[in-house]
């Protein structure tokens, strides 16, 4: 998601983490986006009408065929893509260190520089 | 057979033994958490465990607080009730791994590592500068999470019930715990075993918790996380064994036609006629008309008592079975049931189906949108699909049980490879689910009016006909496992709201850290208490409660928190009304529910979307049109959060 304010300044001045972290965010809502355009809509049309007798269900080692082409093939491609996701495509990211109690003390400097500046008054 | 009959002679006490090690072994984990603590700084350790999960801990802890007891009693049963339609129901966990610790994970565990926040609410409040922001985030926090404890103990409890149900040395212990709270107004009317059982589970999980910390939460979660996949795995083989191949048991499912549920009266005969008569719930009963024909074949839903003046018992819950090749196999051959001696069933009044009954509607079983018993669309509508497509991926990032984990992993590798751990783990377990309970549809038939504990009778039944009954007891308590995980992280996330959001923050920031250990001890230890004593009279519409939850958790903080890492521009106007505005949409669905539906928990449905989808939709729109119409957020505020960091 980029905004107005970003196009003004140069991707340059961006964190390197947060700017890998939108790429690959995108990256994911699309993958969900296929998934969904292809599960749902594929199941509704080869999966959603009854039976002409009981003993037309087609399947597919046994399980239903717009299931298995409509759920677990899918599912077995998006654990594929999952895995080439994960150690091929996901930026390795130093992630820096932890400032513990950071947003405390900023907390403690408000309270103290509040306190001061109800003292001058 | 009545499933109360089927686990009373599968369980005998290995279900005790293997409910006693595995509390033995929480407590282990506990006690070594604890120790941890006394070594690195107590707020980080105790409520995020000081951000060093590695991959295991972070992958397990992370599936199986997001499995809760749903994901093995309530999926079995809708797995039982509606079938192989379920798959698509489910489908969208195909890619929920890589959605709900990506999309978020890597951002906000660094941002969170910036500002040094241990909350959501602290990652809130510190990235818009705003204590009001994070006070909002707290109260909705615990005013949703508060409700879903108490569902969440009750849902253990019931489990836990199930577990030892007929298992003899629990029976006598309830049976004195029972004379020892008769006299306790407030425990009168409740049922000593279940109260037994909600003692047993909720102290517990409030002593480890409050123990061990975030540590011995996660730890536990990676044994919960096993027990759940050990469980799953023993029962796939064997269920696929006894039915003879999964081709044959979706076959059968073909041929299958939804029950008839009704009322009948039963009327005392023979050598009953005399003295109280109980007809347990789940007694197969027959009506038969004539030579040559097809009986009718009935099973009880609720308990009969005929006492001794009277000679029926009227208006008994029932339900038919209507497909001609189950009649034909259950009242002859091997697979035949016994039927219940004393008792005619006359007068029934049975009402079909309202989707699945039709001979135009046949397979409704194997194919969409499955049958169901009030809806005359069907079970899974192609709007409802859309919406839970939407819902397992999507509002699954927007919890804050979620986002708490993903601000603890130690760095960007452990994320990567726990998705992909998680991602295997979800396959092998909602794949086979669905594979399993498709398959008790064909050996257990007749429970629909108990379904709920399709997942216990199934595990009986195949390890039994396995010859190894002693193995119910390591299987039934997956669920257990699942529901255990969930309420630790649910107490310790409201605990950690008091603590840190409310009182550190807010009250006293130079809190010395005895004082926030022992705030946090007692915070864990008093919020489980309550959330017990409210579980002992928990409301109704158990399930409910928990969609109702977790949809408007994620209605109220996927967006502002999308938003607050991804977009430099958003500003705290617009990230707040966000957050009202995803509650206020997702609540008002819920309230117009009670006036058009006559029920809080049938919720209006516009355009047929699930009130999730309308409440993301609006939060998301809030905050972008509010920023839009407001002021940009301070420089200052936008270059620590986004802007590379000088070396310094």
């Amino acid at each position: 998601m980029s905004s107005g304010e970003s196009t003004e300044v140069d991707d340059a001045v961006y964190d390197p983490i947060f700017l890998n972290s939108r790429r690959e965010a995108l990256v994911i809502f699309s993958v969900w986006a296929v998934a969904l355009v292809w599960a749902v809509p594929y199941c509704y049309f080869n999966g959603y009408s009854a039976l002409s007798d009981s003993s037309s269900v087609e399947t597919v080692w046994g399980i239903p065929s717009w299931v298995f082409w409509g759920i677990f093939a899918p599912w077995l491609i998006a654990d594929i893509f999952t895995t080439w996701f994960c150690f091929c495509y996901m930026a390795d990211d130093e992630l820096g260190e932890a400032h513990e109690g950071a947003d405390i003390a900023e907390d403690i400097a408000a309270s103290t520089a509040a306190e001061a500046e109800g003292d001058d008054e | 057979m009545n499933s109360s009959v089927i686990l009373a002679e599968g369980q005998s006490n290995a279900a005790l033994l293997t409910f006693l090690f595995y509390t033995l072994a929480v407590f282990g984990l506990a006690a070594v958490s604890n120790a941890l603590l006394k070594s690195k700084s107590f707020l980080s350790e105790y409520f995020l465990g000081s951000r060093s999960l590695g991959v295991w801990a972070f992958a397990l802890t992370f599936a199986a607080t997001s499995s809760s007891g749903g994901s093995f009693t309530g999926f079995p049963s809708k797995i039982y009730m509606h079938g192989w339609v379920l798959a698509l129901w489910i489908g969208s966990y195909m890619v929920v791994p890589i959605c709900t610790m990506g999309l978020l994970g890597k951002r906000l565990n660094q941002v969170a590592r910036i500002s040094g926040s241990i909350t959501v609410p602290d990652v809130i409040r510190d990235r818009f500068q705003s204590p009001a922001f994070g006070l909002l985030a707290v109260m909705l926090i615990v005013f949703f999470m508060s409700f879903n404890l108490v569902a969440q103990f009750k849902a253990g409890s019931l489990i836990l019930n199930t577990l030892l149900l007929d298992v003899e040395p629990f029976q006598n212990s309830a049976e004195t715990f029972g004379r020892f709270t008769e006299g306790i107004t407030y425990l009168q009317g409740v049922d000593s075993q279940y109260l037994l059982c909600l003692l047993t589970f909720g102290v517990a999980v409030i002593v480890y918790t409050t123990y061990g910390g975030f540590h011995a939460v996660v730890w536990t979660d990676v044994l919960q996380g096993v027990v759940m996949i050990i469980g799953v795995l023993i029962l796939l083989p064997l269920a696929l064994s006894q039915v003879g191949g999964l081709e044959q048991a979706t076959r059968q499912m073909a041929n299958m036609t939804p029950p008839k549920n009704g009322t009948a009266n039963l009327v005392r005969y023979g050598l009953s006629s005399t003295g109280r008569l109980v007809v347990p719930s789940g007694t197969w009963l027959q009506i038969t008309d004539g030579e040559g024909d097809l009986p009718r074949l009935f099973r009880t839903a609720q308990e009969a008592v005929i006492s001794e003046s009277e000679t029926q018992a009227n208006d008994i819950k029932i339900l038919e079975i209507t497909t001609p090749e189950e009649i034909r196999r259950l009242t002859g051959g091997e697979s035949a049931v016994e039927f219940f001696e004393g008792v005619n069933l006359v007068q029934p009044s049975m009402t079909p189906y309202a989707y699945g009954a039709d001979a135009e509607q046949r397979g409704s079983y194997v194919t969409g949108p499955g049958p169901s018993p009030t809806d005359a669309v069907g079970f899974l509508p192609l709007s409802l699909a859309f919406s839970f497509f939407f819902m397992w991926a999507i509002s699954g990032s927007g919890q804050p049980s979620n986002m708490v984990r993903l601000m603890a992993f130690r760095n960007t590798s452990t994320l990567r490879r726990a998705i992909f751990t998680v991602a295997i783990y979800y396959s092998a377990i909602y794949l086979s689910l669905v594979i399993i309970f498709c398959c008790a549809r064909v050996l257990l038939p007749g429970m629909d009016a108990e379904s709920d504990r399709i997942m216990p009778a199934m595990a009986v039944h195949l390890t039994t006909g396995a010859g190894m009954p002693w193995l119910a007891g390591l299987l039934v308590a997956a669920p257990f496992a699942a529901v255990m995980s969930t309420v630790d992280s649910f107490l310790l996330m409201i605990s950690s709201a008091l603590v840190r959001d409310i009182y550190q923050r807010n009250l006293n920031p130079q809190a010395s850290e005895k004082t926030l250990r022992r705030m946090s001890y007692l915070c864990t230890l008093i919020v489980g208490t309550v959330a017990m004593v409210g579980a002992v009279n928990p409301p109704q519409f158990l399930q409910d409660i928990i969609v109702y939850v977790g949809s408007g958790l994620a209605a109220c903080f996927l967006a502002p928190m999308v938003f607050a890492l991804y977009w430099p521009r958003a500003n705290l106007p617009g990230c707040m009304s966000g957050m009202l505005a995803g509650f206020g949409a997702h609540l008002s669905m819920y309230v117009a529910g009670a006036f058009v539906n006559e029920s809080f928990f049938r919720p209006y449905r516009l355009l047929n979307f699930d009130p999730i989808i309308i409440g993301l939709c609006t939060s998301f729109l809030a905050v972008f049109v509010v920023t839009k119409m407001t002021p940009p957020p301070p420089r200052h505020l936008v270059e620590k959060y986004f802007h590379k960091q000088s070396s310094s």
